[in-house]
């Protein structure tokens, strides 16, 4: 029992558990993850690819085994740090304790001693006075450095799986000047969208609206790649866009009208039978000598000749036609004049926790202090006699040992 | 302008090659000569930086091109500094042949300025990238520190060499250096990440491949701790990084494209 505990805590398990994660991570690195069977089919062959899918590396990482793997990292993460945190906490006296026991390792003369110890306070090292002379000590924080590392590795693995698992992300559209209500009430108006900015700049940007259930907070931003909207626990994102067909609808029996947008086909009829089908928008077209035009499908995004392709309806006939932008069409009492494309955005919108993303941010920034305490505040006790000095770390400090060589021989001015 | 970017990197390959001269013939006057050409070379390349910064009004960081000429800028910032506190030869003969092949792998990558896209407008950009220009150069003198460790110990010197024992401890040194960076450039990518595409980590290939490359330093650092893996092995061990280094660099950008896709953009 005893064992299998000191082997679960140990260094050498926690470089297995690390070879072993980076190991599954190059193969699922090298194999496109969550992609559809068929995929795999056609790239491995069909026994491969079944293979593969049984082991679960089509999404490798949420496996039960690379998941068992973080956790057993964690327990040994965590077992490793609780046993030599007392050990840290008396490692300061222990190496005063050291720095005093220690024999004088460099030999100097009085004058060059006085240059080291005022190198020394110059140098951030603090006096302490021993039963043997002095000793000066530096960067005792430094003791605390691999613990906190240690710490904020399980802390960010923690919280960062906690924001992973818990992702409730739902991706929508909005037409400009439409509005999507969320599940707790909170309604997002899309004031608009627009994918150049001014000057012609790709900017993919959305003036968005939000409203609270209540009606008491509002507010109103640009969002954008990278600029997001915070709004109470949402975060609203662009993520994507689209371009849709515009067609006004008029009716002069109802003497009614109404705006519609196209996403997709449709069959736009007011009895079933007469009316105009949209089969797709076309962002361009080329006409030859003769005035045929030829429909361009590029995939560029933008729309600078728009042309509607439809069929209309009517008495049993179809005719294709292609309608430009200001175009009417008449079917009987209905007119049906095509606009200019809208562009449109799909937004993502997110809930957020603070809680779990505060904790995931703070771990971040433990870390890299934690980090820049092991390498760059190695503790460090320097005894100083009568008749010389020795250097004592639990860390190498060539540094030191070659600075007070140094200090030592300058030449007092 | 381009001419700058081009004489640098003849400036930098003549550097390494005099300073190899000297080493080898153990000449003062050539490796000192090296450096001075070394800065030269140092001066061309940043006015070049400069230069280009200027025209497409950003830090010129944003592509496969001008990640790698940071990169080699990076190599010689921290090689000099490294070879100012420590006056060890063996930096500047790692630093110099290193600036030249990583400017060299730039040279053949698109080098049109364009706009920066979308994505690429935050504010993170300086922070993640330019950490990771540092991080990688530290990771490139590690390993040029390898190199020299492995070439020294074949030349029949003794691992108890006070001049061995400097280069191992210099390489640790820029591996602590290069990991305290890589940390940064993994946090502050997944901030990044979640302000673009609202997941902080989707195991994107470039991200697993930092990730990958950051636990292989983390066990370099582990093992450093045994005593008898210190010199040999850790030298063996830092140019296997830095081959995952290069791999996450550029050969993620070529064999495994995923949201970073856009780095191999000219
Ligand atoms: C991703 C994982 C890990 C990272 C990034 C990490 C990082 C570090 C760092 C930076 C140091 C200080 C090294 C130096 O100053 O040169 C360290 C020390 C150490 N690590 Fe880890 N570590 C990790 C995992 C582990 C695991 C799983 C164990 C298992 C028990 C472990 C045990 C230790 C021990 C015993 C020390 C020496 C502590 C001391 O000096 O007081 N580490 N680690």
């Amino acid at each position: 029992m005893r064992r299998s505990l000191r082997f679960f805590r140990s260094m050498r398990f926690g470089m297995i558990l690390l070879v072993l994660v980076m190991a599954l991570s190059v193969v699922g690195s090298l194999i496109p993850q969550k992609e559809q069977a068929m995929t795999y089919v056609r790239a491995y062959g069909a026994e491969k690819a079944t293979l593969l899918m049984a082991l679960g590396w089509n999404d490798l990482f949420h496996t039960w085994y690379f998941l068992a793997l973080e956790g057993l990292l964690c327990i040994n993460l965590l077992l490793c740090s609780i046993l030599r945190f007392p050990r840290t906490v008396h490692a300061g006296e222990q190496l005063m304790k050291t720095a005093e026991d220690s024999s004088t390792e460099t030999p100097c003369d009085s004058a060059q001693l006085q240059r080291m110890k005022e190198f020394l306070i110059s140098h951030g090292f603090r006096k302490r006075n021993a039963a043997t002379g002095e000793v000066y000590t530096r960067h005792f924080l430094g003791f605390y450095g691999s613990f906190l590392t240690h710490l904020s590795i399980l802390w960010v693995l923690l919280f960062g799986s906690l924001v992973l698992m818990t992702p409730q992300t739902e991706d929508l559209t909005v037409m400009p000047g439409e509005s999507l209500v969320l599940s707790d009430g909170t309604r997002i108006l899309c004031e608009s969208f627009h994918i150049e900015d001014g000057q012609g700049k790709l900017d993919y940007a959305s003036t968005l609206h939000a409203i609270s259930a209540d009606g008491k907070q509002e507010k109103i931003q640009e969002i954008r790649v990278n600029e997001p909207m915070r709004f109470g626990n949402y975060k609203v994102y662009q993520q994507t866009y689209g371009t849709a067909g515009r067609v006004r609808i008029v009716n002069h029996a109802t003497e009614t009208e109404d705006t519609l947008f196209l996403t997709e086909s449709c069959f736009l009829s007011i009895d079933g039978q007469n009316g105009v089908y949209f089969e797709a928008l076309y962002p361009g077209f080329v006409q030859d000598d003769d005035g045929n035009y030829t429909l361009v499908t590029n995939t560029s995004g933008s729309y600078p000749d728009p042309v509607y392709r439809i069929q209309t309806i009517a008495e049993g006939m179809s005719t294709s036609v292609l309608a430009f932008p200001e175009e009417t069409l008449s079917l009987g009492e209905i007119d049906f004049t095509f606009l200019l494309p809208a562009e449109y955005p799909g937004l993502r919108i997110k809930h957020v926790s603070s809680v779990l993303y505060g904790a995931l941010y703070f771990g971040f920034g433990l870390m890299i202090a934690a980090l820049y305490l092991c390498f760059f505040m190695v503790p460090a006790a320097v005894s100083v006699r009568e008749d010389g000095y020795s250097v004592v770390s639990p860390k190498e400090v060539q540094e030191i040992r070659e600075a007070l060589t140094i200090a030592g021989k300058e030449e007092e001015p | 302008m381009s001419i700058l970017f081009f004489a640098s990197l003849i400036v930098y390959f003549a550097a390494a090659m005099v300073q190899f001269s000297g080493v080898s013939m153990k000449k003062a006057g050539l490796t000192r000569a090296a450096r001075l050409l070394f800065m030269v070379g140092f001066a061309l390349h940043s006015g070049y930086s400069i230069w280009r910064g200027i025209v497409a009004g950003r830090v010129p960081l944003a592509n496969q091109f001008e990640f790698a000429s940071g990169f080699a800028w990076a190599i010689v910032v921290l090689g000099f500094g490294l070879y100012r506190k420590g006056k060890a030869e063996w930096t500047m003969t790692a630093a110099m042949p290193a600036s030249f092949l990583v400017l060299s792998y730039a040279a053949f990558q698109p080098m049109a300025i364009k706009d920066l896209m979308p994505a690429l407008r935050s504010t993170w950009f300086v922070l993640h990238i330019g950490s990771a220009a540092f991080s990688y150069a530290a990771f490139a003198i590690s390993a040029g520190l390898g190199v020299g460790y492995l070439l020294m110990l074949r030349k029949g010197k003794d691992d108890s060499d006070s001049r061995l024992k400097q280069l191992d401890y210099l390489g640790y040194r820029m591996v602590c250096l290069g990991f305290l960076l890589l940390t940064v450039v993994i946090f502050s990518g997944a901030i990044w990440a979640e302000q673009a595409w609202s997941s902080w980590w989707s195991w994107d290939p470039k991200e697993t491949w930092a990730l990958i490359t950051w636990i292989f330093y983390a066990i370099y650092l582990h093992q450093r701790m045994r005593r008898k893996w210190q010199g040999k092995r850790m030298a063996w061990l830092s140019i296997v990084a830095f081959i995952l280094v290069i791999f996450t660099f550029a050969g993620v950008n070529l064999l495994l494209p995923g949201l970073h896709s856009y780095a191999t953009q000219g």
